[in-house]
């Protein structure tokens, strides 16, 4: 959009753009909506859940008491230094908020604005990505930029009202910083750069995906660099970023001395440093002649790769810089994880993406976005290989982590608006229709048929748009909006229902058990337990200690006698499995069964082996071909106790894997007694059986007690086979 | 954990129990629980009169004793009304039947001792029913079957007739003898398992077997038959088992009567029942966890009251080998817990100060004191201990190592300061070569 000249046209243009950004935010938040609509206003997912109970404490014990917070209730017995481990930039925003509207009169409910928090933060990244394409093309790429990624279901995906999730602010922020770089890069102005480092500071307070924008920044210098575009704007905006924002991020005590001994840092001090040395180089050339300049740039390059190189190897190998962490290894090989480091494989947004998800998380853009990557290249102005080498990065990245996909969308919507602008530009200019007579060359022939064309290409690309915003609001209503905490299902006559087996199963232990009972269930779950039921958990969604998840997976797959003295040596009083195979619900333990397994034989490899919960085929069955120690283990216990009870008492058919489960496969459950069980047998609880007053091993206890009810006696009395006395 | 608080509950209920018991009857007060017993024998093999003695004993120590032969009103043998227990002890003779009735089965033992009832029970090679039979089974206690005899070919006279000194036995808690008596005993042995719980009390002579006279193989050999077995279960409730009837007869109740009497006062809860009066941690300054959480490094002291029960009131109980535990999973600490002070109820054992571990978590603060013979005292409290605060580490200048840096860092602001005013003001003499540059 030209600047107009006329006051009138100002005016004009200034009122539509409100008008415009208007509509944006509200489409923004309204699509943001639906799951509020659809289910209620309830916190969505699993990590959600501890920044709502983090931010619960920060409101009721303020910031001191939250930042030096140790968590007693979470992996038991270890604790967790949950102040000191958390990224609290969403948490004290929020609190913020609060405090804010308790101040001006108006007192809402915390979890009504965590709930809320997304929705409001996505019409800022409108506004921030508007700036940020501004910068890159013009106002009107910024206007489109904003209105798509407003609507964009990658990044819906992460900002639903309830998804009360780091992410939800950090791509507000990673807009917002990123736009005051291109400023800060492009004026070389030291207030844009100490706004885009204090910007980078919120943002690692909020996300651990700082380190993108740790990387891509010197990334982006360093091309330039290279491409020997090097000024003292470059130079001003670079190490002023990069001097406040370090310092300042390592006021996160979770980050802490990260950023001088991580090597995933290392890059940008690595281009602090090679700018300081351009910087002289171009110092002394502008002072010398060009022949000394090149004898002396040429040492001096050699010298100092060589020098550099090889002191982060002595650095990285005497230990002073940390080695990269499995999950950046896991980046570039993406079988790594799946070898090494099966805890972070097992997370279901750490697999590679599908090729339909790019298309499915943001429709027509995906292609427009080689387009728009493309005329950048055409162009290729400092603040475009910002663009480029954000693109290729993120492209790389999305593709080998499903998560991934979040921090692309916004660089896809940015590319997408410069297409479809730059369409616009040339094919919605329908001036040559009023400029009669002007032009004597061109006939009515040729101007019927540019009319023509360009209505038919704008009709097209509107077309698209239109489509684009259906697909989005469709998406958004039918795939994102889910709580996962409450199910959506259908009666048998089509109509609606909720499977709220999550929440009832939660209540129960909250109502019905001892405030410090300790629930021993898988790590997925443990920040819901921990949440919505209040009560201590053995491991969460933190997953920062793999040795104590491997516990509970060695606990899953061992024989009940095994596995009740793992627990009891953890003073765990319940067991909580999630079981689908009833209603249909794919996500529960026995799927993820063999994740268990391969974590703790990890740790374990001599007494847990993958290969044993196959049968000799090499299937993962439940049905009679199980093999043995599938049987035995805890989770095929836990799972199908009782459960051909609703059969026939012999057989029971399990919907998830198609299978018939027998009653004879599963046995007696003598160490753990039921206690309660969900509507749809989705959340089972056990609770662990007090030892046996006498001494007795509980199988003893369950067998004595049988033969009891059976009536059956010894006739006779055989002498008892004994060790000798010691 | 659910072990514990169980015998925790059990301890308290047995305490309330007690208390009860106090203020209704004084006099009464021998055991630390009621003194309602039961006792069922089978008139074909006993003969009441012949253990006046035992029973004249217990009846001038204020038992209610209500006998029950199993020869009439079978259903009369009940040990619960409902859920209701109904006795307080319960002294089994031998039972010839293999059957007694529907209110008296294994389980019903099972069930009867579960809830803290202490049953004595006596057996002989020709009176050892079915239900007691399976219930010393599940306690891992093995009485030779029917017709087995103990046997010592090395006793003079009768070989049935065994005689042992009652200063072998072999839990000085259960029993220490006065002087030193020659007990008769005639009867059966049994095979232990290695059970814990198990208390052997005496076992039967080195050179003594257990063995059907018509024949069969051995049912015990030597030490490893056992004649006298106690046991206590995890909720205090204690058995006893004895293998001989007549060991309990007037006729050897010279020899025997003192080791009788004072297996009655183990088994009925009379002697060797300690409890815990509490437990107290703190800061050694005196201010509490719940004023003053701890957190890493902390000192604090720990101290528990031990009382012991003398047959009438609640004395302070000695040991030397009490410990106390702070374990998270593994212990970090195992401490000694020193007699420090004494109230007319309790001796008060202290750890004396300690510093807590430098790791934070959740910790067990636990003393487990769990002798045989003795009642278990489990106390256990469960609190986390936090890491430091963010100022609650020492500022940097109180680091003496970090004052080279500090040093450096003051330099190079000093220094930076002094080039800016340098800078400035010679700015204006400083010429700027601007055409030097030639390329």
């Amino acid at each position: 959009m030209p600047e107009a000249k006329s006051y009138n046209l100002q005016w004009l243009q200034i009122l539509l753009k409100t008008a415009i950004f208007l509509a944006i935010t509200g489409a923004a938040v309204s699509s943001r909506l639906f799951s509020v609509i659809r289910f209620e206003s309830i916190i969505h997912e699993f990590d959600p859940w501890f920044n709502f109970r983090a931010t619960k404490y920060l409101v009721s014990n303020g910031f001191y008491k939250f930042l030096n917070y140790f968590d007693d209730r979470t992996w038991y017995p270890l604790g967790r230094v949950t102040g000191g481990t958390l990224y609290p930039g969403l948490m004290t925003t929020s609190a913020a908020i609060w405090h804010a509207l308790r101040h001006i009169g108006l007192p809402i409910d915390i979890r009504n604005i965590c709930v809320l928090f997304a929705p409001a933060f996505s019409g800022i990244t409108a506004w921030a990505t508007y700036h940020f394409t501004c910068e890159i093309k013009d106002s009107s790429a910024g206007l489109l930029a904003a209105a798509f990624i407003a609507i964009a279901p990658g990044y819906i995906s992460r900002s639903v009202a309830g998804s009360y999730d780091n992410e939800a602010i950090a791509i507000t922020l990673l807009m917002v910083t990123f736009m005051f770089w291109i400023k800060a890069m492009k004026t070389g102005s030291i207030m844009h750069s100490t706004f885009a480092a204090l910007f980078y500071f919120y943002m690692v307070s909020a996300w651990g995906g700082y380190v993108f924008i740790t990387n891509l920044i010197p990334l982006h210098v360093f091309i330039l660099l290279l491409m020997g575009r090097y000024s003292t704007k470059l130079y001003s905006a670079y190490t002023t970023w990069y001097a406040i924002g370090t310092i300042a991020s390592m006021q996160i005590p979770f980050v802490g001395f990260l950023p001088i001994r991580s090597n995933d840092h290392m890059a940008a001090l690595g281009v602090f440093g090679l700018i300081q040395i351009v910087a002289l180089g171009s110092f002394v050339k502008s002072q010398v002649s060009w022949e000394k300049f090149k004898t002396v740039m040429v040492l001096s390059l050699l010298l100092l790769i060589a020098v550099g190189v090889s002191g982060l190897f002595v650095l990285t190998y005497f230990g002073y810089i940390a080695p990269w962490t499995g999950r950046f290894y896991s980046l570039w090989d993406t079988n790594y994880a799946k070898i090494h480091i099966p805890i972070i494989a097992s997370v279901s947004e750490h697999q590679p993406t599908a090729w339909p998800s790019f298309f499915f998380d943001t429709q027509f853009l995906i292609w427009l976005f080689p387009a728009g990557v493309f005329l950048l290249f055409l162009e290729l102005k400092d603040e475009h290989v910002f663009v480029i080498a954000y693109s290729v990065l993120c492209s790389y990245f999305a593709g080998v982590m499903v998560r991934l996909m979040l921090t692309l969308t916004p660089i896809i919507c940015v590319c997408a608006a410069v297409t479809v602008s730059k369409l616009f530009d040339e094919y919605l200019d329908f001036s040559f229709l009023c400029k009669k007579g002007s032009s004597e060359g061109v006939s009515l022939r040729d101007r019927t048929l540019t009319f023509i064309t360009r209505v038919t290409v704008c009709g097209s690309m509107l077309f698209y748009l239109y489509l684009f915003v259906y697909h989005c609001t469709w998406v958004t209503s039918n795939a994102y909006s889910s709580p996962s905490v409450v199910l959506p299902s259908r009666n048998p006559d089509g109509s609606p229902a909720l499977i709220d087996d999550f929440r009832e199963a939660y209540y129960w232990l909250r109502m019905n058990t001892a405030e410090d009972a300790k629930v021993a269930a898988w790590w997925d779950y443990g920040y819901q337990i921990g949440g919505m039921a209040d009560r201590t958990t053995l491991v969460d969604n933190n997953t920062w200690n793999n040795t104590h998840i491997a516990i509970v997976g060695k606990a899953m797959s061992s024989p009940q006698d095994k596995a009740y003295e793992i627990l009891k040596a953890h003073d765990v009083d319940y067991v909580l499995v999630i079981y689908g195979g009833l209603i249909g619900f794919s996500g529960d333990d026995l799927n993820k069964f063999l994740w268990m397994v391969r974590i703790s034989e990890g740790i374990w490899p001599e007494e847990i082996k993958e290969r044993d919960y196959f049968t000799p085929n090499g299937e993962y069955r439940m049905d009679a071909a199980a093999s043995q120690t599938m049987k035995d283990s805890l989770m095929y216990k836990l799972s199908y106790y009782r459960f051909p009870s609703l059969f026939n008492g012999v057989e029971g058919v399990d919907r998830i894997r198609n299978q018939r489960i027998r009653q004879e496969d599963i046995g007696e459950l003598d160490y753990f007694e039921e206690v309660f069980t969900s509507e749809n047998w989705i959340v089972r609880l056990y609770k662990l059986k007090n030892p046996d007053h006498l001494g007795r091993d509980l199988r003893a206890v369950g067998d004595f007690d049988r033969n009891t009810v059976k009536g059956l006696k010894k006739r006779s009395v055989k002498k008892p086979n004994l060790d000798p006395r010691v | 954990m659910a072990q514990i608080s169980f015998a925790h509950s059990c301890l308290l209920y047995a305490s309330a129990v007690f208390l009860l018991c106090f203020q209704i009857a004084e006099v009464a007060a021998l055991s630390v629980h009621g003194l309602k017993t039961l006792v069922v024998y089978d008139k074909r093999v006993t003969d009441l009169e012949d253990y006046s003695k035992f029973f004249n004993d217990l009846n001038k120590r204020s038992y209610e004793l209500q006998f029950s032969s199993v020869n009439e009103n079978v259903s009369d043998i009940q040990l619960f009304r409902g859920e209701e227990r109904l006795f307080d002890n319960l002294i089994v003779f031998p039972v010839k039947s293999r059957q007694v009735s529907k209110g008296f089965t294994a389980a019903t033992l099972l069930k009867f001792f579960e809830e803290g009832g202490d049953i004595l029970t006596v057996t002989s090679p020709y009176g050892l029913t079915e239900s007691v039979r399976t219930f010393l089974n599940q306690l891992g206690i093995f009485p030779s079957p029917r017709n087995h005899e103990l046997r010592d070919y090395f006793e003079e006279g009768n070989t049935t007739s065994i005689h042992f000194s009652s200063s072998g036995t072999l839990n000085p808690t259960v029993f220490s003898p006065m002087k030193s008596a020659n007990l008769s005993y005639e009867g059966s042995a049994a095979l232990l398992d290695n059970r814990d719980l198990l208390i052997p009390i005496f076992s039967a002579p080195r050179t003594s077997f257990t063995k059907d006279p018509k024949g069969g193989d051995d049912w015990t050999v030597g030490l490893q038959g056992y004649t006298v077995v106690g046991f206590q279960n995890l909720h205090n409730a204690r058995v006893s088992w004895v293998g001989s009837d007549k060991f309990f007869g007037n006729s050897h109740y010279n020899d025997n009567g003192e080791f009788v009497q004072e297996l009655a006062k183990w088994t009925f809860r009379e002697k060797a029942v300690i409890k815990s009066t509490g437990f107290k941690h703190k800061h050694i300054d005196g201010t509490s966890y719940d004023e003053l959480p701890y957190k890493v490094k902390d000192s604090i002291t720990y101290e528990i009251g031990f009382s012991e029960w003398n047959g009438k009131t609640w004395i302070p109980f000695n040991a030397s080998d009490i410990q106390f535990e702070l374990k998270m999973i593994d212990p970090y600490y195992r401490l000694k817990l020193l007699p420090v002070r004494k109230s007319e109820e309790a001796q008060y054992y202290s750890t004396g100060n300690f510093m807590l571990p430098d790791h934070h978590g959740v910790f067990t603060f636990l003393t487990e004191y769990q002798r045989s013979g003795l009642s278990f005292v489990t106390e256990k409290d469960v609190k986390s201990i936090r890491h430091l605060a963010n100022d609650e580490y020492p500022r940097s200048w109180d680091i003496t190592n970090s004052w080279v840096y500090l040093t450096s860092i003051c330099s190079v602001i000093m220094a930076w300061i002094l080039f800016v005013i340098l800078y400035i003001s010679s700015s204006s003499a400083m010429n700027v070569p601007a055409e030097k540059k030639i390329n």
